[in-house]
């Protein structure tokens, strides 16, 4: 499969603040490629330079097969971005943005007309149309950020953590229009610090702290890095010390905790973790109320790889 | 285009912020038209004189008096010097004049007596000193024939009531210039007004940081897109412009725009119009909220055409204020209205500082730009 980005050492410092440090990536076409990273980790940076938004000290891209200028208007037509802060006109309608921005574009008002009925059914605008951006609510709002970026059906579309402060219902909404621009043949840079967004969405992922790439794959590549298998989660009522240093001894358990009624445990690699569990409560005779088991996350991975959590 | 598209959009949504200020200056104008044209008014404005006579009441001196009589309401009771200043400011006199001793006799025999004159301020005021100038030079000009004092009489009496006809037209002439000198001057706050809330709120709309990011990745070339923008900026002010002259040839008369003063009038508005672009063009670069914007505008707007007397005849102003108002573009713009509506003729005299003013106010857009361009480079964050 083609390269549809080639990002070779990039750096990029704000006066002494490397924001983005001798970065270097690929995106290969039709892929929805996540890079994840905590609040100020260069993810936005990284984006803007790869848009010739910004300059940067060092470093090479090329978008398409070609070098990537602020004039390159060939490369800039087949491109769709949506940025991290909603930018529309206040003064125009739902409608009204779509069209001017898609008009950025495409010339040909009909072409342009059909496009824009398309981008608000995929974001599930219709009926908000002739409404004005103060009209809509934060959710609403963001997905008109997202039709105005993505209506004039580019190749290679970046979006910039478009889903922060919307309710559930608006997020699934968008992740699953970003889906559908993926199966039309949209190559897809997601930015994102929710894991779970980058697990459901992405087909690979890049992980950046501090401007830097800390790893790079696929989920199950990713979460082969964490070092453990699978968490789990006991509500125990009542639970003497001697009960407690028991579970340490038990096979492939990395980790107990026991607070406020609740025990969890952390497993390493290991087959058929729950049974021996199960079978220690029960020769143990230890009330419990619910169990559940969770496979490692991202987050864990972010944890192990930097010792802190993803969100603060 | 889709930039001139959104450009039109957008002034159509804000529409309702230029309306008013084009109404009151309808409303301004047409009041004022109405009740100057009134013979009530007309009365009124004829000056009212107080005449210190020094010399004794008969033969030319008795005649130059009649004369007065004839064309103005003379005062009497202002004998007090503080209450006459008074009288002079608030313009209840027109003009004291006082005739010397030996008036008559002096006038006779050829000599040039001097007859001293305090006017107000104003065109009633101009008035009375033209027809009193006019008596004068004319029982002059007789002088010179050497008459006896009685024919002399005869002969400037004759003279005078032939020519006061026209006398009387010029002063109803000025006064419609008056109204168009209003008209324009109080154009200065709907010009200021209308042009900066619209210009600078679509120019903010398409500057603010966020739309400006998604304006530089479209495949656009920002500087057309810029140009796009300002070319419509134009389209918009001419057309106001139009419009606005338009509207004056209902509000004034075609008497008085169809003119050389009401050619100067427009000229005038124009160059001031474009000022108030550039105004607004620097206005605009710091991309403010709709709220700042007309915050902005009404303190520019309503301010200059305070301090600048669009609102209040400039010589009812302290001398401070007028100062001040010298380094705004507005009391050029005003002034030049003023000085329109005062040509009797048109020489080089009357036009040069018609002229000078409208080309300070040229200069000033000059120098908008200049700022604007200067400002906007060192405000460029994104490459
Ligand atoms: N305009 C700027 N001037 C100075 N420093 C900046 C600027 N923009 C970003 N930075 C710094 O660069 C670093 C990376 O910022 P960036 O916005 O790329 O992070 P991010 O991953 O997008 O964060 P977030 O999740 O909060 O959007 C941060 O340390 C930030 O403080
Ligand atoms: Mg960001």
């Amino acid at each position: 499969m083609k390269n549809v980005i080639e990002v070779k050492h990039l750096t990029k410092s704000y006066k002494t603040n490397k924001a983005v440090d001798d970065l270097s990536l690929t995106v290969k076409e039709g892929e929805i490629l996540g890079l994840l990273g905590p609040n100020g980790s260069g993810k936005t940076t990284t984006m803007n330079c790869i848009l010739s938004l910004l300059k940067f000290d060092n470093g090479e891209i090329n978008i398409f097969g070609k070098e990537m200028k602020p004039d390159a208007y060939d490369i800039k037509s087949k491109i769709g971005v949506v940025f991290q802060d909603v930018a529309v006109f206040d003064e125009l309608t739902v409608y009204g943005n779509i069209d001017y921005f898609c008009g950025l574009y495409i010339e040909d008002k009909n072409t342009r007309a059909q496009y824009v009925e398309d981008a608000l059914k995929l974001v599930g605008l219709e009926d908000n149309k002739s409404q004005y951006p103060k009209q809509l609510s934060g959710g609403l709002l963001r997905r008109l950020n997202i039709a105005c970026g993505i209506a004039h059906k580019p190749k290679l579309i970046f979006l910039d953590e478009p889903t922060v402060a919307v309710d559930p219902q608006s997020r699934n909404n968008i992740l699953e229009g970003i889906k559908k621009l993926r199966d039309d043949g949209a190559t897809i840079i997601y930015t994102t610090h929710y894991m779970e967004e980058v697990e459901i969405l992405c087909d690979r992922v890049i992980i950046l702290d501090h401007g830097k790439i800390i790893a790079s794959g696929t989920n199950d590549e990713l979460k082969a890095l964490a070092k453990i298998e699978e968490k789990v989660t006991i509500e125990v009522p009542e639970l003497a010390p001697k009960q407690l240093s028991g579970f340490e001894k038990i096979k492939n358990v990395s980790e107990v905790v026991y607070d406020n009624g609740v025990l969890k445990i952390v497993y390493r690699k290991g087959k058929n973790n729950l049974i021996d569990m199960m079978e220690y409560l029960k020769a143990n005779k230890i009330q419990y109320n619910k169990i559940f088991s969770e496979r490692p996350t991202l987050n864990d991975v972010f944890l192990e790889l930097t010792g802190k959590e993803l969100r603060d | 285009m889709i930039v001139s598209k959104a450009f039109w959009k957008i002034v159509l949504k804000n529409i309702g912020s230029i309306i008013l200020p084009t109404v009151i200056l309808l409303m301004f104008g047409t009041i004022s038209v109405t009740s100057v044209d009134s013979t009530a008014q007309y009365e009124a404005r004829k000056p009212a004189l107080v005449i210190f006579n020094h010399d004794e009441n008969v033969g030319l001196t008795k005649n130059f008096i009649e004369y007065l009589e004839e064309n103005a309401t003379i005062k009497t009771g202002y004998e007090d010097d503080d209450r006459l200043k008074d009288a002079l400011f608030y313009e209840e006199v027109t003009a004291v004049i006082e005739i010397p001793e030996n008036f008559h006799q002096d006038m006779a025999l050829g000599h040039d007596p001097e007859v001293k004159m305090r006017s107000s301020a104003g065109y009633v005021a101009e008035l009375a000193k033209v027809a009193v100038r006019r008596y004068l030079s004319v029982a002059k000009g007789y002088s010179a024939l050497h008459l006896s004092e009685q024919e002399l009489v005869a002969k400037v009496d004759k003279a005078i009531a032939n020519g006061v006809k026209t006398e009387m037209k010029a002063a109803v002439d000025t006064s419609k210039y008056a109204k168009a000198s209003r008209y324009y001057s109080f154009a200065n706050y709907t010009i200021l007004s209308c042009f900066i809330t619209i210009i600078c709120l679509i120019m903010s709309a398409f500057n603010r940081e966020q739309v400006r990011k998604r304006n530089l990745v479209g495949a656009i070339d920002i500087k057309k897109m810029n140009r796009i923008l300002l070319r419509n900026c134009c389209i918009y002010v001419l057309a106001a412009w139009v419009f606005y002259v338009v509207i004056s040839v209902f509000v004034l008369g075609v008497e008085v725009v169809f003119t050389a003063q009401g050619a100067l009038y427009a000229v005038n508005s124009l160059v001031f119009a474009a000022c108030a672009t550039t105004i607004a063009y620097l206005i605009s670069i710091f991309a403010l909220s709709a709220g700042a914007v007309n915050g902005l505008q009404n303190v520019l707007a309503l301010g200059t055409s305070f301090l600048c007397g669009a609102f209040v005849p400039a010589e009812y102003l302290p001398d401070s204020v007028l100062a001040f108002a010298h380094v705004l573009p507005s009391y050029y713009y005003i002034d030049a209205n003023d000085k329109i509506m005062k040509i009797q003729q048109f020489d080089a005299a009357t036009m040069v500082p018609i002229l000078l003013e409208i080309a300070v106010v040229a200069g000033f857009c000059v120098l908008f730009v200049a700022l604007a361009n200067i400002i906007s480079k060192k405000r460029q964050r994104i490459a």
